[in-house]
């Protein structure tokens, strides 16, 4: 499709454009520096209602093949701007950040909001990098945006850091792909591959692009940055990263793999088995001995990377299909758990776990969400993690690897362990002062939705199921 | 005229063993300032490949943005972080051994897959393949590739705002 | 092409194992960006030759031009953090401010 007929369709993101530009101009007219936050919400809700009125049922290549809509990217659209939108809710109550900078960091994050949607709808090298690289260096300066906090620089400058070696091994990757093959197009390039003479070497290019899109998901052994950069990052910012980037890290991955590396099937699965393994353990058993609590959720997140790169490590359709709602289900449960954890800390003032204790007392609400959100993400039904865990489950099972089965379920124990730890200070312990913690409105909104979305999506599966079911065959 | 090839032949060759050498000096020089103008004599050398192998284009991208850009930024930023050239300031880290391992184990797991790739894919026609112009370059930058040119506008403005803030400093109000 | 491509592809590699070796030792935060700018360069390198040769000429050239682009905005983001950590530490060496652990 050309350029200027594409523009209708690409209507959401540029309202989100505009929207972000108009948000960092509103900072020089709204005295009240609140008002920068509704606007940037509002303008997620525009864009949110455009891509409903304009949803399409055939895929469409925009820009030449340089956004493909299609229902894939539908829904991680939606997921994006969902994702953003309950961060700038998050920001609104959490006062460490400084008031002096509200538009930029509003207009950033509606930002990096367009750079996950580029991220869903990239099927070429070019577009998938440069989409990576935007949501990246945007993440890079939001974790940095606590300007008197001094680890949060240092977050920031590991992440970057890391980051960018992570980012030029994969363009390596990428630049021998483009080598083999004559192509920056992934879905062109499986035939060229397929007759490569150096099976070995498309294994190289393909590892490569494993390291940097193996940092975005935080997969062993390009996890280190993620527990370092959860806890310095303002805590909006580490529940956007540690569910927006990585939702989509995965959405890139299948994309790569299914377009472009089908014919090296067996040889990419043992190598993604065994890091899912490793990665699903390294976070649950270093979660174990977490004290604070942003630092036990990010040892969480990566577990959680673990148990759905096991759905990647089949790739057949159903294993897809589980990676698909895992992500959507992954992502309520663990902004849930944020909207928690802002709520507690601006209260308390602190993220230790210790302070949690007698939290039922405090405020019952927020307690039992917390118990709702650690359940979902045990896998415990009916909440919407089960649906999760079982989808992935069956599609390993299904392909017979035991040993695969045996390692994520006995993990699941380990993780239970540690969810149950802070679950019992939350409900057991006397708390310390007795005052009630109290819950704004933006936090009660935040809450509804990932409350609503985690128990839903548990009772009645269905609808996403066979929406994901539709997905696919990717084109 | 066999002559000149082979003195393009030898320039070029020339260009890639200074490339190296710069290299090597880039990461191991102890005075930052010295590894930054190191740094910028391997981003000439890579210029000058650049147009060795017909990609004028980008051999003056590079030298205009790195070296002119990024190599200023750098150069930049050793002076105001200050200590430069500090005797007392180990420039490496105790990972020498382990580094050079590393290094080594990529060269070889990949060079030798490179040599062994007699066929990239070539084009059918051995008859000259035609040089991309500055003219086509822009004309493709404006027709085909301007969905990703927009976005890579985009994402400079976002990155120079959020630079902007994170190196601002703050008056103390 | 003059020289034949996998010579350029050799220099490439090398030009990459260097800056590893960089980004593995260096200690000061500038030093590991120059290392990584090494890692971008080898990159664009690999890019141009195998345009020369490709079906496709013109991705592989508008590949490394994004690249270069790419590379100075993170360069920009990336000297932008060292200078406020140095503001506020005095520093800028990774291991005196805890960093990369690995």
């Amino acid at each position: 499709m050309t350029t200027v007929e594409s523009l209708s369709h690409f209507a959401p993101e540029i309202v989100l454009l505009v929207g972000a530009v108009g948000v960092l101009f509103s900072d020089l007219v709204f005295r009240d520096k609140r008002l920068i936050g509704y606007s940037a919400l509002g303008v997620i809700v525009v864009s949110l209602i455009l891509i409903k009125a304009l949803s399409v049922s055939e895929p469409l290549s925009l820009f030449g093949d340089f956004f493909l809509l299609d229902k894939l990217t539908q829904l991680f659209r939606v997921a994006a701007l969902a994702i953003v939108g309950i961060a700038i809710l998050l920001s609104l109550v959490y006062s460490p950040l400084s008031k002096l900078y509200m538009g930029e960091y509003y207009a950033l994050l509606l930002f990096s909001a367009f750079g996950l949607i580029l991220m869903s709808a990239a099927t070429n090298l070019l577009m998938i990098f440069l989409a990576i690289e935007f949501v990246s260096l945007i993440s890079y300066v939001l974790v940095g945006f606590l300007k008197a906090d001094k680890f949060s620089k240092e977050a920031s400058l590991k992440y970057l850091l890391f980051g960018s070696v992570c980012s030029a091994f994969m363009l390596y990757g990428m630049s021998l792909l483009y080598g083999l093959t004559g192509t920056l197009k992934v879905t062109e390039m499986s035939t060229a591959l397929a007759s490569a003479q150096q099976p070995s070497l498309v294994l190289t290019a393909l590892v490569m692009i494993f390291a940097g899109l193996g940092f975005k998901i935080s997969m062993a052994p390009f996890h280190m940055w993620a527990p370092d950069v959860y806890e310095g990052a303002p805590t909006p910012v580490t529940a956007f990263l540690t569910v927006g980037p990585k939702a989509l890290g995965f959405v890139v991955l299948i994309r790569v793999l299914s377009g472009a590396f089908t014919p090296f099937f067996d040889n990419w699965t043992p190598l993604i088995l065994v890091l899912s393994m490793i990665t699903m353990t390294v976070g649950n058993v270093i979660a174990l001995s977490q004290t604070n609590i942003k630092r036990l959720i990010a040892y969480s997140s990566i577990a959680q990377a673990g148990y759905i790169l096991m759905g990647i490590a089949t790739f057949t359709d159903l294993g897809i299909q589980a990676v698909l709602v895992y992500a959507v289900v992954y992502a309520f449960t663990n902004l849930g758990l944020f909207v928690v954890v802002v709520a507690t800390s601006e209260k308390v003032g602190s993220d230790e776990i210790k302070d949690y204790a007698g939290l039922a007392r405090r405020s019952p609400l927020l307690a039992g969400s917390m118990l709702v959100f650690f359940l979902s993400l045990a896998g415990i039904p009916p909440l919407a993690g089960f649906i999760g865990k079982y989808l992935v489950f069956a599609a390993v099972i299904k392909e017979g690897y035991y040993v695969l089965a045996v390692v994520a379920a006995l993990n699941s124990v380990v993780a239970a362990a540690y969810y149950f730890k802070v679950i019992k200070t939350v409900y057991l312990q006397p708390p310390r002062d007795e005052d009630a913690l109290p819950c704004p409105w933006p936090l009660r909104i935040a809450l509804g939705i990932t409350l609503a979305g985690t128990i839903l999506l548990g009772v009645m599966p269905n609808d996403l199921i066979e929406f994901v079911q539709s997905i696919l065959p990717l084109s | 005229m066999p002559q000149l090839e082979f003195l393009i032949k030898c320039g070029v060759y020339g260009l890639m063993g200074l490339g190296i050498i710069a290299a090597v000096g880039a990461v191991l020089l102890p005075n930052l300032f010295h590894a930054g103008l190191a740094l910028a004599f391997v981003l000439v050398t890579i210029a000058g490949i650049f147009m060795s192998v017909g990609a004028e284009f980008l051999g003056m991208v590079q030298i205009l943005l790195y070296v002119g850009g990024v190599m200023t930024l750098i150069i930049y930023t050793i002076m105001l972080t200050g200590r430069l050239g500090a005797k007392d300031v180990r420039a490496q880290n105790r990972q020498g051994i382990f580094a050079a391992i590393a290094a080594g184990f990529f060269v070889c797991w990949i060079g030798p897959l490179i040599l062994k790739t007699g066929a990239w894919p070539q084009r059918e026609s051995d008859s000259a393949p035609p040089l991309l112009s500055v003219e086509d370059l822009g004309m493709s930058l404006m027709t085909e590739y301007v969905f990703p040119f927009e976005v890579l506008g985009v994402l400079l403005f976002a990155v120079l705002i959020g630079a902007i803030v994170i190196a601002r400093q703050d008056r103390p109000s | 092409m003059i020289i034949p491509l996998e010579h350029v592809l050799l220099f490439s590699l090398i030009l990459f194992a260097i800056g590893m070796v960089g980004v593995l030792t260096r200690r000061n935060a500038i030093g590991i960006l120059i290392s990584i700018e090494l890692l971008l360069n080898a990159v664009n390198v690999n890019l141009v030759c195998f345009s020369r040769v490709s079906e496709d000429p013109m991705a592989g050239q508008m590949f490394a031009f994004f690249v270069i682009a790419l590379a100075a905005a993170a360069a920009a983001v990336g000297l932008a953090i060292v200078v406020a950590i140095y503001r506020t530490r005095n520093t800028v060496q990774t291991d005196e401010i805890q960093l990369l652990k690995w």
